[in-house]
């Protein structure tokens, strides 16, 4: 097989930055067909203003060359035609010496794939929407009776009240997990910032779970922080990716054990953390339980039920605001799963609220594996 | 006299249901089953605030929020955002285009009556 079989685009810019080999497939997409070339800048094939993709090759060639690879997903026109969708990929070739030899680019169509993912997103969401619309009146109504807003309750009316309540929030969280499903493009989380009250959110994390962990018959324990610490996240987001975990902690903690849910305050930051006392998790597969359907049991003899998209959907929302779920644990000695993000502080004086990408910008907590 | 909430919203069952949480907390509560008519009865009631959904038959709730926003009879009055679909940027989306604020459903009927009375009022 030759360079001129391969199905992806394929070029390699040597360490000059010239191009040194282009193989049709990437003439094509980078629309430089007949014109040699080779020898060329990417730079000076990007010239003329119709090549989107060569000018994207440019920015992302420069990003490898500080972090080593690079990888963006380019759209394009094609002329008068439809728009296309390429991946882009730049990796750093080193020599024998280990020295920058050039950068070699991976060009592929997924026009077709990103299309499907559209669709998928869209049905999706609208599905969404269908199953949130009557949960919407049932929450309402169960909490209204709940509360004894529409009257007094008998005890055992009181109860299945509840129940329907906790039931319906743990549907909503399902459903979120759904639409999130399709979410793995980062840009879909981290939305809405908003000042979160950290009380009320690990509240409302631990409130649907109640039952479940009482019919598990294991403990689940609230330790709220002091009062008013607030951080900056997406509600929706940091509610999600707490109950995934809790729910995951609860899942695989036996009977008699103990879930503790916390957020601790320190040094501008807030650390969210849930222990729990159950069978642990493999070192082998601590970095594998936030892959997309990742379960630690064969799927066919599974005891544990799910679908494994929980930990990912946390891990990938908790990403977006810039921070990330680490896991302590051992086989039989339980687990600790914890995040941080910074404290929110209110600004005494009139400050220009930060924007997304500066909430995109905070540096997570690194690996600290104890 | 008590404060008037217009719900605009496509959905019975949500109507009937905020209608329900709103009014336990003291308000009074309008209703219109689509954008056109919310319009028209924010013009008459002239009420302290709008809850306005997204996805309803003919103009959708961002061609409602900009109309209410143009119209001088209206401008004032804040519009809460209220949806059960997501929006890319809706937060921001809504807030750009001067709604007080921007509400997922399912909700906590506590956390709306917070967003109700932090918002209700303040446009006059």
């Amino acid at each position: 097989m030759t360079i001129g079989d391969i199905m992806d685009g394929v070029v390699f810019v040597d360490r000059e930055g010239l191009i040194a080999v282009i193989n049709p497939v990437a003439e094509d997409l980078l629309d430089v067909r007949g014109l040699l070339a080779v020898g060329k800048t990417p730079g000076q094939v990007a010239a003329d203003d119709q090549r989107e993709l060569a000018k994207a090759l440019v920015v992302e060639i420069e990003a490898a060359s500080v972090a080593g690879t690079a990888h963006r997903t380019v759209e394009i026109h094609h002329g008068e035609r439809d728009l296309h969708y390429v991946d882009l990929r730049v990796s750093t070739v080193r020599d024998a010496e280990d020295r920058p030899a050039g950068k070699l680019v991976v060009l592929r169509d997924v026009t077709k794939e990103f299309k499907a993912d559209q669709l998928r997103n869209q049905y999706l969401s609208i599905v969404a929407h269908e199953l949130r619309t009557p949960l919407t009146g049932i929450k309402t109504y169960s909490t209204m009776l709940a509360k004894r807003s529409l009257g007094e309750l008998q005890p055992n009316q009181a109860t299945a009240i509840e129940s329907i309540r906790e039931q319906c929030i743990r549907l909503e969280h399902q459903i979120d997990k759904l639409v999130n499903l399709g979410h793995i493009d980062s840009s879909n989380y981290a939305r809405d910032l908003d000042e979160i009250d950290v009380i009320a959110v690990l509240r409302g994390a631990v409130e649907p779970f109640r039952g479940v962990a009482a019919d598990a018959g294991v403990k689940l324990e609230l330790e709220e922080p002091t009062d008013g610490c607030k951080v900056r996240a997406d509600r929706v987001d940091l509610g999600r990716a707490l109950k995934a975990i809790i729910e995951n902690a609860i899942k695989f903690t036996p009977e008699g054990g103990r879930v503790a849910v916390s957020a601790e305050v320190a040094d501008g930051w807030v650390t969210f953390v849930v222990s729990d006392s159950g069978i642990g998790i493999d070192p082998r597969y601590q970095r594998r339980i936030f892959e997309k359907f990742f379960q630690v049991e064969d799927p066919l003899t599974r005891y544990h039920g799910g679908a494994g998209l929980g930990l990912f959907v946390a891990q990938a929302a908790l990403q977006a605001h810039g921070s990330r779920i680490e896991v302590v644990s051992g086989l039989g000695t339980g687990a600790r799963f914890r995040f941080s993000l910074p404290l929110f502080e209110e600004e005494v004086t009139e400050a220009p609220r930060p924007s997304r990408s500066a909430a995109g910008a905070i540096v997570s907590v690194t690996g600290d594996t104890r | 006299m008590s404060q008037t909430i217009l719900i605009v919203e496509d959905e019975k069952l949500i109507i009937v249901s905020t209608q329900m949480v709103l009014e336990a907390a003291g308000f009074r509560v309008e209703s219109a089953t689509n954008g056109e008519e919310g319009i028209r009865k924010a013009r008459e009631l002239s009420p302290d605030l709008v809850l306005l959904d997204i996805m309803m038959p003919g103009i959708d709730g961002w061609e409602t929020l900009t109309r209410l926003k143009r119209d001088n009879e209206t401008a004032k009055i804040p519009v809460i955002i209220f949806t059960a679909r997501e929006h890319s940027r809706g937060h921001q989306k809504s807030e750009e285009m001067g709604a007080a604020d921007y509400f997922r459903k399912p909700f906590e009927p506590d956390e709306l009556i917070e967003l109700v009375e932090k918002h209700v009022g303040q446009g006059v």
